[in-house]
C-alpha cells in the first residue's frame, strides 16, 4: 500500500505561463523564495527534457539541507509534467515518489494540480491494515485534513 | 527508502505470535498488561514483556493509569510515511504559495519577468 498527496490551486495566469514559471530555473529561484524574508533555496539547475534532471538543495542553514532529485518522465507543455522525485533530508533519510502535475485553463487562469504518490507503508502492511489499523488511516486523513488544504488518499 | 533500524525492529517484534496476538486485541481498543495477559494465561511479568518488546518498536505505547498500564497502538510503522507526507505538504504550499504571489506581484505584464 502506498499513500499519495493531492493539492490543487488557482493561478492568476495561462497555462504557459504557469509551466514555464514552474520549470525555468532563474524563475524559480524567484519565486521559491519570493515570500522568504531570508533566501531559502540554495541552488537549483533544470534540465527539461525527458530522463533529464532537476536538482534543488535549499534549508535554513548549511547543514540542515534538504535535497531534491527530480527525473522527467513526461513534458507536456502546457498541461501535464510528470517525474520521479528523489528527496533527501538533512539526516540522511531519503524517498522516492512519483509527482504529477497539471495545468488547466479555468476561469481565465490556471488550476495547478499535484499528485504526489508512492509514499510507501511499511510491507508489514496486510498484517497491520488488515487486522489491527482499521482506523488509523481514518485518523491519518483527519490529521492532514486538519492540516489543510489537501486530500489523502491510500492506494494498493 | 524505509528507515531500516525502525523496520528491524517492527519485523522482530512480529515475529511472535503472542505480540501478534497483542496487536489485534490492541486495534479494538487500549487494554491494561492485566487485561492482556488473561486470556492468554500468561504472567503479568510475561506480558510486560512482550509488551515492552512492542513498545520499542513503536507499535504499542503504554502509559501508567493508577496502578495498571494502559496499551495501546502507536503508529511509528507510520511516521516516516508521514514525516515525508508533512515535509511535502509544506514544500508544495510554498511552492504554489511562491507562484501565486509571483504571479500576483509581479509588476508589468503577469508572468513575464521585469
Amino acid at each position: 500500500m502506498t499513500l499519495d498527496m493531492r493539492m490543487t490551486r488557482q493561478l492568476p495566469a495561462t497555462p504557459e505561463e504557469v509551466f514555464d514559471a514552474y520549470t525555468d530555473a532563474e524563475k524559480q529561484k524567484v519565486w521559491f523564495s519570493i515570500l522568504d524574508e531570508q533566501p531559502g533555496i540554495v541552488e537549483i539547475e533544470v534540465d527539461l527534457r525527458v530522463g533529464g534532471q532537476q536538482t534543488a538543495v535549499w534549508g535554513p542553514s548549511p547543514d540542515m539541507l534538504f535535497r531534491e532529485t527530480q527525473t522527467f518522465v513526461e513534458i507536456d507543455r502546457p498541461h501535464r509534467l510528470v517525474t520521479e522525485s528523489n528527496g533527501a533530508s538533512p539526516d540522511g533519510m531519503t524517498m522516492t515518489t512519483r509527482i504529477e502535475v497539471t495545468f488547466e485553463e479555468k476561469d481565465g487562469g490556471t488550476l495547478m494540480t499535484v499528485v504526489q504518490s508512492g509514499f510507501p507503508v511499511p510491507e508489514v502492511r496486510d498484517f497491520f491494515v488488515g487486522e489491527v489499523w482499521a482506523g488509523a488511516f481514518a485518523r491519518i486523513e483527519a490529521f492532514l485534513a486538519r492540516e489543510g488544504g489537501t486530500e489523502l488518499a491510500d492506494v494498493e | 527508502m524505509v528507515h531500516q533500524q525502525v523496520l528491524d525492529r517492527v519485523f522482530a517484534s512480529l515475529a511472535d505470535p503472542t505480540r501478534r496476538g497483542i496487536l489485534i486485541r490492541l486495534g479494538e481498543g487500549p487494554a491494561t498488561i492485566g487485561e492482556l495477559a488473561e486470556p492468554t494465561g500468561m504472567s503479568l511479568t510475561g506480558m510486560k514483556k512482550h509488551v515492552q518488546v512492542l513498545e520499542d518498536a513503536g507499535l504499542v505505547v503504554t502509559e501508567k493509569v493508577g496502578r495498571s498500564r494502559q496499551c495501546r497502538l502507536g503508529v511509528a510503522p507510520l511516521d516516516e510515511a508521514m514525516a515525508w507526507i508533512g515535509f511535502y505538504q509544506r514544500l508544495w504550499a510554498r511552492r504554489l504559495d511562491g507562484l501565486d504571489a509571483y504571479f500576483t506581484l509581479q509588476p508589468g505584464p503577469k508572468g513575464q519577468d521585469s
